[in-house]
C-alpha cells in the first residue's frame, strides 16, 4: 500500500476518534489495504491527529533504541516506529552484546507485542470465571488481598515469580515485597541451563563467561548448543562465526551428545555417546579413564574416542563446554571447567571477567518444586507470577497446576493467557517489553536500558507502575515511593540522571553499572535423579528446548511456529526423533505413531528419521502442546507430561534422566516439514573446500565433502573456478553455451538481452548491457548479494527478519485450509502441500554418512531469489508482471501479476511464492494477520492479494527508502549505507548486500572471494547472489597413523 | 425407429479395401432419397438424446460450481503442491487441445489427399474439433490465480502503456487458439452449408427451423456456380487449415519447450505432440462414432472400411509417438546431463512409475493390436481402444507436467502433487460441457455429411422415379467423380 | 458469396470492436476524476490559499519530506481559528463546525478525494522537491471552492510525466519497480 494512503486513510470509525483509538484504527486500514482492497469506489475518511504528536513526520520512521526481553541475555534492539506503530526490530550495533544482530526469537517480540490473544485490559474472577473489570477495581481488588494477607499474618507466606530479568526492576520488586513483609521473589527461567551455571560459579565464580572462540585452535562441546538455546546465544554466534571465518587460525569443533543440534550440526566432528555417558567422555579427556572404557560406557568406538583424546590432548588452547540437561549435568559442567583449569583455558579462551550478566540470581526450578510442596500443604497465602508459566514449563509429574488451586487467591501479571494464568483469580496484564521502561546491565559496566516505543496497544499498565501505585496507597511502604511512577523512580537511580539518561537514550546503552547483586541463591536440597542408565525402557529419551519456542514462551508467535525447526525442518509439529536404522529396525516409516511411555505418562507422536541421533535414543521437543496460550499455541505436544520430576544437584531440571517404552502405535500422521531431499544429487548446491585445500589456494571440487561421495559433473558448477582452463582441458573443448565460469560482478555481468529496452547499451561488447550513462542512472547499479557459508550457522533468523520486514503471511495454522480439502491435517496443512511462504528459506543438506554413521556432514544454503541477470522467469510472464530492472533487480509487480505461475515452473531455484489464498484479506478464514498483528505490517510492502505471485524483493523498498533519502539529502548513495532485512539482522554475519557495480561496497570486495561460486552455474542464470563455500575442518591424522 | 426396417449392410464387403478407390462406396445406400431420409431422420430427438444431453448439463454444472468456489476461495482449493505449479488444468487444456487435432487433419489434410475414408466420418471429426476446442480454451483461464484479469493476456491498446510479453508462450497460445478456433469453426460451417440448406428444404414442420435454416444456409439454391464457388472455398479453407494442424500444438507444446525445467526443455516436442493430438484425436473419433453409427443406424454408411482404415491411421501415429518417448529416453541419457537423466530415471521408476505405466501401455503397447486386421475391422475392440488411448494420452500430459515440476534442479523442493476435488470436478465439468455441445449438434445438424455421402452413393440414372431429378426440377448428366471431391 | 453473407458478416466484425474498445476504455475507465464529495467541514482552499496566501506545506507539513504529505491536526487548525471566527455567517457555521470537533476532542473525519491504490508507493517529497507544483496533480487547487480530483491518477497518467510528455517536460525514472512494490 502506499504509504501516502495507508498513513491516514481510516476506514470510518464509529463515535468520533481519540488518538490510541485512531492508531488502533490505522491497523484495520492497514489490514484492509491489501492489493485488490483498491477499489478507488469506496468511501474513506483521512482522520487527522487531533494534536499532531512532535518530532514525528508521517510516513517517516522513528527509532527508538531499547532492550530485548525475550531470553535472558538482554540484547540492545532498534525499535522502529511508524505513525505510532513499531513495524520492526534491528539489533542495536552499538550494544556491547548483539552488535547489531538479532536472532529469530527477538524479531518475533512483535508478535508478542500484536498478539491477537493478550488481554484487553485487568481480568477478576467473579464467581468462577474470568470477567473484564476496571483498572481502577483491579487495583483495588489487589491491594484489598495484600491487606487481607498481611493482616492475617500470611504475608510471610506469600510468593511472587517473576519471569527472569535482569537490570533493576528484581531489586525494586524485592523492595516492594520486603515493604509489604514479603520474602523477595522467585526469578525463574525455564530455558537457563542451571546445572552450567551453578557449576559456572563454583569453578570461575560467574554464572555465565565469555566464550572467546578467537583464541581457541578446538572447540569441545558436550551437548551444550551455544548456537541455538544454551547462554547467550547471539553474542556466542557473533564470536563463533567470526572465528571459524578467520581461516588462519579458525578452531576445529568437536560435538559431543545424544543428539545433533544445530549447534552439533555445525561442528566438524559429531560424536554420538550414549545419553548420561558425557561422564565418561570428560573423564577420558581428563585422563581420569580408559579409551577403552570411555568406548564401553559411551557406544562409541575405541578409535574414534582414542584419536579424540589424542586431538584434544594435543591441541591448546581449547574450550570445553558442557551442558544438555542430564541428570549428572553438575559434574559433568564442573569436570569440564576442571579440563578448562588444567589446560589453562581460563583467562585465555574463557573469559569470566568478561561474563554475561544475564543470567545471576535465578531460582532454580527445585525451589519451585518445593514451592509446590509448600502449596499442597496450604502454606501459600498469596501467589503473583509474573511472565513466567510454571504451569506449563514444569514437567506435569512436578504438580504445579494443581497446587495452584490449594492457594486462596493467585495474582497473575501475564499480559498472555497462558496455563498458569489460566489458575489465577486477578490478572493484572503488564506492558509488552516494548511498551515499557527498564534497564538491564547484560555485561559488566554497561547499562542497557529499555523505553517504550509506542503508545500501549492494549489497556495494559507495566507492573511496576502497578506496584508503585498499590504501594502509595498503602499507609506502611507509601513513604517509600515518592515517585509517580517507574520511569522516574529509574531516572532517579540513573548515575547522572534525568541529562544522562536522555543523552544515553538515543544509542540505548550507557556505561556505568546497576550494582545489582550477583550472588547465587542457595538451592533447597535437591530431588536429585537416578542415573538414567538405571531406568527402565528400550530407548533413551532426550528432551530439549525448541530452538525458536524455547520453553514455551514462543509459542504463540505464528512465526516462530512457522520457521521450520533449523534442524529437523518441522513446523507447527511435535514429532520423535529417531536413528533411520533404529526407525528401520522397529519398522517405522516417517510419521509411523509410536507409544512413548515412562514412569510418569505416555504420549503418541510420529516418528521423524534423523540421522543425527544416537542409535539407542529418541528425541522431542519441549515448547509445544499449550493448552491455554491462545490459538497458534494449540498446535503439537508437550514432552514434559511424559518427563518424571528428576533434578540435576543443581536444582534444574533435568530433561534428560529416563529411558522410555517406545513401541509401534499404528496409524500415521503426515510430518508437517518443508524438506524435500536432504540430499543434493551431485548438484553442487551446498559447496564445501577442506581447509587444507583452501590453504593450499587448491580449488578441489567439494573437497570438503568428507566422503568424496559426490561425482563431479561434467562441466558446469562442478569446474572449480579459477582452475576453468585446466577444467575446460579437462572435458575437452568448451561446449558453446557454457557459462562464463568467473562471476562478472556488476555492470561486466550480462543481464537479459530483452530487458531494458531503450536503456540498453548497444556498445557494450557483452551483449544486452544496461548503459550506465542512462539519464535515469539505473544502469549505474547492479544489486547483488553475497552469502558466506562458512560464516551461516543455520539459526534461520534471516528467514524471522524476512516475514517481519515483508509482510509474509504465515500459513500453516489449521483454519487456514478450507475444512473443506481432503488432507486437512490440523497444523501445517498448508505447508504439507509446501505452500510456506517463506522468501527466503535454510536448505540443510547431508553430506556423507549414507551408511547411517555419525561421521556426516551438513550444509546450510539460505536459498532467496537469485536475482538473475538472465532470469528464466522474466521471458515467460505474459504480462510483464515480472521482468528485469536496469539496476540489476529481478522484480516482481504484484498488481500485474495474472497468477499463472509460469515463472516458477521456470525457476530453477523455486524461490517464488504463490498466494494460493487471501491471506491478506481480512474477511477470510486464511487471512494471516488477525487484529492486531496487521499493526505489524511494513507500510512500505504492499500486502500480497489472492492469486499473484511473490519472491524476494532485495528489500527493493529499503534500497528506495535509501536513494529517496540520499536525494533529499542531496548526496550520492554512501558504501553500505543500508542494507537488507535478512543482511541487518545475520548473526553470523553471513549475508552482505550491496552494489557490486561499485568497488567500494564491500559485496564486491566478498564476491572476488576463491571461494566464491554460483548455485547452477551451467543454466547461465548469471544469478546476483554469490555464495562463498563452506569451509570443512576434517580430523587431523594423527601421527601415529600417518 | 422408422429406419429400422432399411435393410442391413452386405456381409460381402471387400475384405481389402483399397481406400484411395471406390471401395469406400456404399453398396447398401440406394439413392439420394434414401441418404436424406435416414440422415435427415437422425435428427428427430428421442429420449435417450434428453437424458444424455441432461447428463451432460449436470457434470458441467459440477464444473461451474466447483469453478466458482475456486473464484472465491482461491487456487489454493486445488491440489497445487509447489513446485508443482501446474496440474490437472493445464494437462486437462493439452489433452482438449489435442482432441482437437484429428477433426482438422480428417476433415482438411485427408480431403487434400482425397483419402475417401474421411467422407462419412468428417463431419463428426469437425464437430468434434469445434468443440474440443471450445472446451480447451476455458481452462487456460480456469487455471489463472487471477481469472478476472485473463483480458491482460490480449494485446489491447491501453492507458497502461503496457503490452503483453511478447517472448512468453503464454501469449503465442492465446493466438493459436483462437486462430484455430476462427478457422476451424468456419470450415465447418462452410461444409454445412449444402447440408442445411437440405434441412432447409425438408424442413416443413417448425417455420422457426425453416428461417434459422434459411438463414444459415445463406440462401444455397445447389446451382453451378454455387457449387463452384463452395467447392473453392472449401478447397481453399482446407488448404488454410492445414499448417494450423501442425502449428496450434507446437505452439502448445513450446509452453513446455521454452522452459528450462527437465523433461520439458527438449526440441523433439513439438512433433512429439502434434503426433499425439492426432493420435489422441484419432481415439476421440473412434470414441464417438462408433456409437452413433449404432445409435443412429448408420452401419451402412460408416462402413467398416472406413472405420478400418482410420486405424491405421490411428495406428501410424501410435508408432510415431511411441518413437518419440524412446528418443527422449535417448536424448536424456545421450546428453550426460544429470539432472535430466535423475528425472528420467525418477519418471520411469520414481514416484510416478504408475502413471507413465499406463501411458506406455496405453499409447505404446495396446495400440500395436491394430497390426492385426480381425482387431482393427473390429468396431467393438476400436472402441475398446480408443478408450485406453484417451486415459492414455491424458496420462502423457501428466507424465509430462507434474513429475517434471515435482523433481526439479532444486532437490530440497522436491514434492509430491495430489488433485482435490476440485480439479476432479472441473475435469468432469469439461467433459460435460464438451458432451453438452456435441448432443445439442447431433440433434440440430447432420452427423454425417449429406452432400459428401451423396456423391459416394452409386448412380440412378437407368431407373426412371423422380430421384434422378435434382431439387430444382431438372434433369441431369450424372458422372462419377473421384470420391471426396466435389465437381 | 451474395449480399445476405455479408450482411451477416458485419456483426461480427462489431462484436470486435467493441469488445477492444471496451478493454481499453475499462485500463482507464477506473479512475474517480472529478469525483467531489461534501466535507463535514466546508474548508476553503479559495480563502487560505488565494486570499490569505498561505503556504501549502503550512498545513500539510510533511509534504517535502515525506511520502505523506500530511494532513493538519485539528490543533493546528485552532491554532488560528481560536481567534479568527469568519466574517461571513457561513464562515462563522464552518469555523464553529471545526470548533465543535475540538470541544469534543474529536478529529474531523475528512473524507478522502485522492486514493492511490496501495500498491502504489507515491513519495510526494520526491516530487515536491523537483519542482513539481501542487498544482499539476491536484489541479488549481487555490480555486477550488469544494476539492475535486482534478486528474485521472491513472498509471498513463503518471506515465506521460516521467517519460518527459508533460509540459514543461520533466522526466524522471519509470521503470515499474520505482512505483510498484
Amino acid at each position: 500500500m502506499s504509504s501516502d494512503s495507508e498513513q491516514t486513510t481510516v476506514t470510518v470509525a464509529p463515535n468520533g476518534v481519540k488518538r490510541r483509538e485512531f492508531l488502533k484504527v490505522l491497523g484495520v486500514s492497514t489490514a484492509a489495504t491489501t492489493m485488490l482492497g483498491c477499489a478507488s469506489e469506496k468511501v474513506e475518511k483521512l482522520i487527522p491527529y487531533l494534536v499532531s504528536p512532535d518530532e514525528t513526520v508521517p510516513g517517516v520512521s522513528t527509532y527508538y533504541a531499547t532492550t530485548c526481553r525475550e531470553c535472558s541475555a538482554g540484547c540492545g534492539v532498534i525499535a522502529e516506529t511508524r505513525d505510532g506503530r513499531t513495524i520492526k526490530l534491528e539489533g542495536n550495533p552499538d550494544h556491547p552484546l548483539n552488535r547489531g544482530a538479532l536472532c529469530a526469537r527477538g524479531q518475533a517480540a512483535l508478535q508478542g507485542l500484536y498478539n491477537p490473544d493478550r488481554y484487553r485490559g485487568p481480568m477478576a474472577r467473579k464467581n468462577g470465571k474470568l470477567e473484564r473489570v476496571s483498572w481502577d477495581e483491579a487495583l483495588q481488588i489487589f491491594a484489598q488481598k495484600l491487606g487481607e494477607t498481611r493482616s492475617r499474618g500470611g504475608a510471610g507466606n506469600a510468593v511472587f515469580i517473576n519471569q527472569h530479568e535482569s537490570g533493576s526492576f528484581p531489586g525494586f520488586l524485592d523492595a516492594w515485597l520486603a515493604g509489604f513483609g514479603m520474602p523477595a521473589h522467585l526469578s525463574y527461567d525455564a530455558g537457563a541451563d542451571h546445572a552450567v551455571i551453578a557449576a559456572n560459579r563454583q569453578s570461575y565464580g560467574v554464572a555465565w563467561p565469555k566464550l572467546d572462540f578467537r583464541a581457541a585452535r578446538l572447540v569441545v562441546s558436550i551437548g551444550a548448543d551455544f548456537l541455538d538455546t544454551w547462554g547467550a546465544m547471539v553474542p556466542q554466534q557473533l564470536d563463533f562465526a567470526d572465528a571459524r571465518a578467520n581461516h588462519e587460525t579458525a578452531p576445529r569443533f568437536i560435538y559431543v551428545g545424544p543428539r545433533r543440534s544445530l549447534t552439533g550440526l555445525n561442528a566438524d566432528q559429531w560424536i554420538d555417546c550414549r545419553p548420561g555417558s558425557e561422564m565418561a567422555i570428560v573423564r577420558m579427556l581428563a585422563g581420569q579413564m580408559p579409551v577403552d572404557g570411555a568406548a564401553q560406557a559411551t557406544g562409541v568406538s575405541a578409535a574414534t574416542l582414542d584419536a579424540f583424546a589424542r586431538e584434544f590432548a594435543a591441541t591448546t588452547p581449547s574450550i570445553v563446554v558442557a551442558g544438555g540437561g542430564g541428570a549428572d549435568g553438575l559434574e559433568v559442567a564442573l569436570a569440564a571447567n576442571a579440563l578448562n583449569q588444567s589446560k589453562g583455558n581460563v583467562g585465555s579462551t574463557i573469559k569470566p571477567g568478561e561474563g554475561y550478566l544475564g543470567f545471576d540470581r535465578m531460582a532454580s526450578p527445585a525451589e519451585l518444586r518445593s514451592l509446590v510442596a509448600r502449596m499442597n500443604a496450604g502454606g501459600v497465602s498469596l501467589l503473583m507470577v509474573r511472565g513466567a508459566n510454571p504451569a506449563f514449563t514444569l514437567p506435569k509429574a512436578s504438580g504445579f497446576a494443581q497446587a495452584m488451586a490449594k492457594v486462596p487467591f493467585k495474582v497473575s501479571f501475564s499480559s498472555y493467557p497462558d496455563e498458569t494464568t489460566e489458575a489465577a483469580d486477578l490478572i493484572l496484564p503488564d506492558h509488552h517489553s516494548l511498551e515499557q521502561w527498564g534497564d538491564a546491565e547484560p555485561v559488566r559496566g554497561t547499562i542497557s536500558l529499555q523505553q517504550p516505543a509506542m503508545d500501549p496497544v492494549f489497556d495494559t499498565r507495566a507492573t511496576s507502575d502497578v506496584l508503585i501505585s498499590v504501594a502509595q496507597k498503602d499507609p506502611a511502604s507509601a513513604a517509600r515511593y515518592p515517585n509517580p511512577d517507574y520511569r522516574t523512580w529509574l531516572i532517579n537511580r540513573f548515575p547522572g540522571g534525568a541529562t544522562a539518561l536522555n543523552a544515553a537514550l538515543p544509542r540505548g546503552v550507557a556505561a556505568g553499572s546497576l550494582n545489582e547483586p550477583t550472588t547465587a541463591r542457595p538451592v533447597p536440597a535437591v530431588q536429585a535423579g537416578a542415573p538414567i542408565a538405571q531406568s527402565s525402557g528400550n530407548m533413551y529419551l532426550v528432551l530439549y528446548p525448541h530452538p525458536f519456542i524455547g520453553d514455551g514462551r514462543g509459542a504463540n508467535k505464528p512465526w516462530l511456529q512457522e520457521i521450520p525447526d533449523p534442524v529437523t525442518k518441522i513446523c507447527w509439529q511435535t514429532v520423535a526423533e529417531m536413528h533411520p536404522a533404529t526407525a528401520e529396525s522397529m519398522g517405522l516409516a516417517n510419521g509411523d505413531l509410536v507409544d512413548i511411555k515412562t514412569a510418569a505418562g505416555s504420549l503418541t507422536l510420529p516418528v521423524l528419521r534423523y540421522p543425527g541421533m544416537q542409535r539407542e535414543t529418541i528425541a522431542i521437543a519441549t515448547g509445544r502442546g499449550h493448552t491455554n496460550s491462545g490459538r497458534y499455541a494449540k498446535s503439537g505436544f508437550n514432552p514434559l507430561e511424559i518427563l518424571p520430576a528428576a533434578e540435576d544437584r543443581a536444582g534444574g531440571i533435568a530433561f534428560v534422566s529416563t529411558k522410555a517404552n517406545v513401541t509401534k502405535a499404528g496409524g500415521y500422521a503426515h510430518i508437517v516439514t518443508t524438506e524435500g531431499s536432504a540430499r543434493q544429487h551431485g548438484r553442487g548446491i551446498a559447496r564445501a573446500i577442506a581447509i587444507a585445500d583452501l590453504k593450499a589456494d587448491r580449488p578441489g571440487y567439494d573437497s570438503g565433502n568428507a566422503h568424496g561421495s559426490e561425482i563431479a559433473q561434467q562441466g558446469g558448477p562442478e569446474t572449480p573456478r579459477g582452475e576453468q582452463h585446466e577444467g575446460a582441458a579437462a572435458h575437452g573443448e568448451e561446449m558453446p553455451g557454457d557459462a562464463p565460469h568467473e562471476f562478472l560482478p556488476g555492470l561486466r555481468s550480462p543481464v537479459a538481452n530483452d530487458a531494458q529496452g531503450e536503456q540498453g547499451d548497444q556498445r557494450s561488447n557483452h551483449k544486452g548491457m544496461y548503459d550506465p550513462n542512462h539519464w535515469s542512472g539505473m544502469g549505474k547499479r547492479r544489486w547483488a548479494m553475497t552469502i558466506d557459508l562458512s560464516r551461516c550457522t543455520g539459526c534461520a533468523a534471516c528467514v524471522s527478519a524476512c516475514y517481519a520486514e515483508n509482510n509474509i503471511p504465515t500459513v500453516g495454522a489449521d483454519w487456514q485450509v478450507p475444512q473443506i480439502l481432503p488432507d486437512r491435517t490440523g497444523f501445517g496443512a498448508n505447508i504439507l502441500r509446501s505452500r510456506e511462504m517463506a522468501w527466503i528459506r535454510i536448505e540443510r543438506y547431508y553430506e556423507g554418512g549414507e551408511d547411517g554413521s555419525a561421521n556426516f556432514d551438513a550444509r546450510f544454503v539460505p536459498m532467496m531469489c537469485q536475482h538473475c541477470g538472465n532470469a528464466p522467469c522474466e521471458p515467460v510472464c505474459p504480462v510483464y508482471a515480472t521482468y528485469h530492472a536496469p539496476d540489476g533487480l529481478n522484480v516482481q509487480v504484484y498488481n500485474r501479476c495474472v497468477g499463472t505461475r509460469y515463472c516458477s515452473n521456470n525457476c530453477p531455484y523455486k524461490v517464488r511464492y504463490f498466494n494460493w489464498f487471501g491471506y491478506g484479506e481480512p474477511a477470510r478464514p486464511q487471512y494471516a494477520f488477525p487484529e492486531p498483528l496487521n499493526w505489524q505490517l511494513n507500510p512500505d510492502v504492499t500486502v500480497r492479494g489472492k492469486g499473484v505471485m511473490e519472491k524476494c524483493s532485495f528489500c527493493v523498498q529499503r534500497i528506495r527508502e535509501a536513494e529517496n533519502l540520499a536525494t533529499l539529502e542531496k548526496r550520492p548513495l554512501k558504501p553500505d549505507e543500508f542494507t537488507t532485512a535478512c543482511a541487518a539482522s545475520c548473526p553470523s554475519r553471513a549475508i552482505v548486500f550491496g552494489d557490486a557495480a561499485d568497488d567500494n561496497w564491500s559485496v564486491t570486495q566478498l564476491a572476488k572471494d576463491a571461494r566464491a561460486y554460483h548455485v547452477f552455474e551451467e543454466l547461465n542464470t548469471y544469478t546476483a547472489v554469490v555464495y562463498l563455500k563452506k569451509v570443512n575442518h576434517p580430523a587431523p591424522v594423527p601421527a601415529g597413523r600417518a | 425407429m422408422a429406419i429400422a426396417s432399411r435393410p442391413l449392410p452386405p456381409r460381402d464387403e471387400p475384405r481389402r479395401p483399397n481406400l484411395a478407390r471406390a471401395d469406400i462406396q456404399l453398396p447398401a445406400v440406394r439413392d439420394y432419397e434414401q441418404v436424406d431420409r435416414e440422415i435427415v431422420g437422425t435428427l428427430r430427438p428421442t429420449l435417450y438424446w434428453f437424458i444424455g444431453l441432461g447428463v451432460a448439463v449436470f457434470f458441467l454444472l459440477i464444473g461451474i460450481s466447483a469453478w466458482m468456489y475456486q473464484i472465491y476461495t482461491g487456487l489454493g482449493v486445488a491440489g497445487y503442491n509447489p513446485p508443482v505449479m501446474w496440474g490437472v488444468y493445464i494437462i486437462t487444456f493439452v489433452f482438449w487441445i489435442g482432441i482437437g487435432h484429428a477433426g482438422t487433419l480428417i476433415s482438411a489434410i485427408l480431403y487434400l489427399f482425397r483419402a475417401g475414408f474421411r467422407t462419412t466420418i468428417y463431419r463428426c471429426a469437425e464437430a468434434m474439433t469445434v468443440f474440443a476446442v471450445m472446451t480447451a480454451a476455458l481452462f487456460p483461464i480456469l487455471h489463472l490465480g487471477r481469472p478476472w484479469k485473463f483480458f491482460w493476456l490480449i494485446p489491447y491498446p491501453n492507458w497502461r502503456y503496457i503490452w503483453p510479453q511478447f517472448k512468453s508462450p503464454l501469449v503465442w497460445d492465446v493466438f493459436a487458439i483462437l486462430t484455430y478456433f476462427t478457422i476451424s469453426s468456419t470450415f465447418l460451417f462452410i461444409g454445412l452449408i449444402p447440408d442445411i440448406a437440405v434441412l432447409r428444404d425438408r424442413e416443413n414442420i417448425s417455420p422457426i427451423r425453416k428461417r434459422v435454416f434459411s438463414v444459415l444456409s445463406l440462401g444455397w439454391r445447389n446451382t453451378d456456380s454455387e457449387w463452384r464457388h463452395f467447392a473453392r472455398a472449401y478447397l481453399f479453407l482446407a488448404a488454410f487449415s492445414t499448417p494450423l494442424v501442425l502449428s496450434v500444438h507446437s505452439v502448445v507444446s513450446f509452453d513446455f519447450a521454452m522452459a528450462l525445467t527437465p523433461g520439458w526443455h527438449t526440441t523433439i516436442f513439438p512433433p512429439y505432440f502434434v503426433a499425439g493430438a492426432i493420435f489422441s484425436g484419432m481415439g476421440m473419433v473412434f470414441t464417438i462414432i462408433i456409437p452413433l453409427r449404432k445409435w443412429f443406424g448408420l452401419r451402412h454408411y460408416v462402413t467398416i472400411n472406413h472405420l478400418d482404415a482410420a486405424a491405421k491411421l490411428c495406428l501410424f501415429t501410435s508408432l510415431v509417438v511411441g518413437c518419440a518417448y524412446m528418443s527422449e529416453w535417448f536424448v536424456a541419457w545421450y546428453s550426460g546431463n544429470e539432472a535430466e537423466q535423475q528425472f528420467f530415471a525418477n519418471r520411469i521408476w520414481g514416484q510416478w512409475w504408475w502413471a507413465s505405466a499406463i501411458l506406455y501401455t496405453c499409447n505404446m503397447v495396446l495400440p500395436l493390436t491394430l497390426f492385426v486386421q480381425k482387431l482393427r475391422r473390429s468396431a467393438a475392440w476400436l472402441f475398446i481402444i480408443s478408450f485406453t488411448i484417451n486415459i492414455g494420452m491424458w496420462f502423457e500430459r501428466f507424465v509430462i507436467v507434474v513429475p517434471s515440476l515435482s523433481h526439479e534442479f532444486e532437490p530440497w523442493q522436491w514434492t509430491s502433487y495430489r488433485p482435490t476435488w476440485v480439479d476432479y470436478a472441473i475435469l468432469c465439468g469439461s467433459f460435460g460441457w464438451f458432451s453438452m455441445w456435441f448432443m445439442l449438434f447431433i440433434k440440430q445438424l447432420p452427423v454425417i455429411a449429406i452432400a459428401e455421402v451423396k456423391e459416394i452413393v452409386p448412380p440412378k440414372l437407368k431407373t426412371a422415379h423422380a430421384h434422378g431429378v435434382d431439387p430444382s426440377g431438372r434433369h441431369f448428366e450424372f458422372e462419377p467423380d473421384t470420391p471426396g471431391e466435389f465437381a | 458469396m451474395n449480399l445476405r453473407s455479408r450482411w451477416l458478416a458485419v456483426p461480427g466484425f462489431i462484436c470486435i470492436a467493441v469488445l477492444a474498445t471496451m478493454l481499453s476504455a475499462y485500463s482507464g475507465a477506473s479512475s474517480s476524476e472529478g469525483n467531489s464529495p461534501v466535507q463535514p467541514v466546508h474548508f476553503r482552499h479559495t480563502v487560505h490559499v488565494d486570499t490569505l496566501k498561505m503556504n501549502c506545506l503550512y498545513c500539510h507539513f510533511s509534504a517535502n519530506k515525506s511520502f505523506d504529505p500530511g494532513l493538519p491536526a485539528v490543533g493546528t487548525c485552532m491554532g488560528c481559528h481560536l481567534v479568527v471566527q469568519g466574517s461571513t455567517p457561513d464562515n462563522k457555521a464552518e469555523i464553529q463546525k471545526l470548533a465543535a470537533f475540538w470541544n469534543k476532542k474529536e478529529p474531523v473525519p475528512w473524507i478522502r478525494i485522492h486514493k492511490l491504490p496501495e500498491y502504489v508507493h507515491f513519495p510526494h517529497m520526491r516530487h515536491v522537491n523537483a519542482g513539481v507544483t501542487c498544482q499539476t496533480c491536484h489541479g488549481q487547487i487555490q480555486n477550488m471552492k469544494q476539492v475535486y480530483q482534478a486528474s485521472s491518477l491513472n498509471m498513463g497518467w503518471c506515465i506521460n510525466c516521467h517519460i518527459g510528455q508533460s509540459n514543461p517536460p520533466l522526466k524522471a525514472r519509470y521503470d515499474c519497480a520505482v512505483c510498484h512494490y
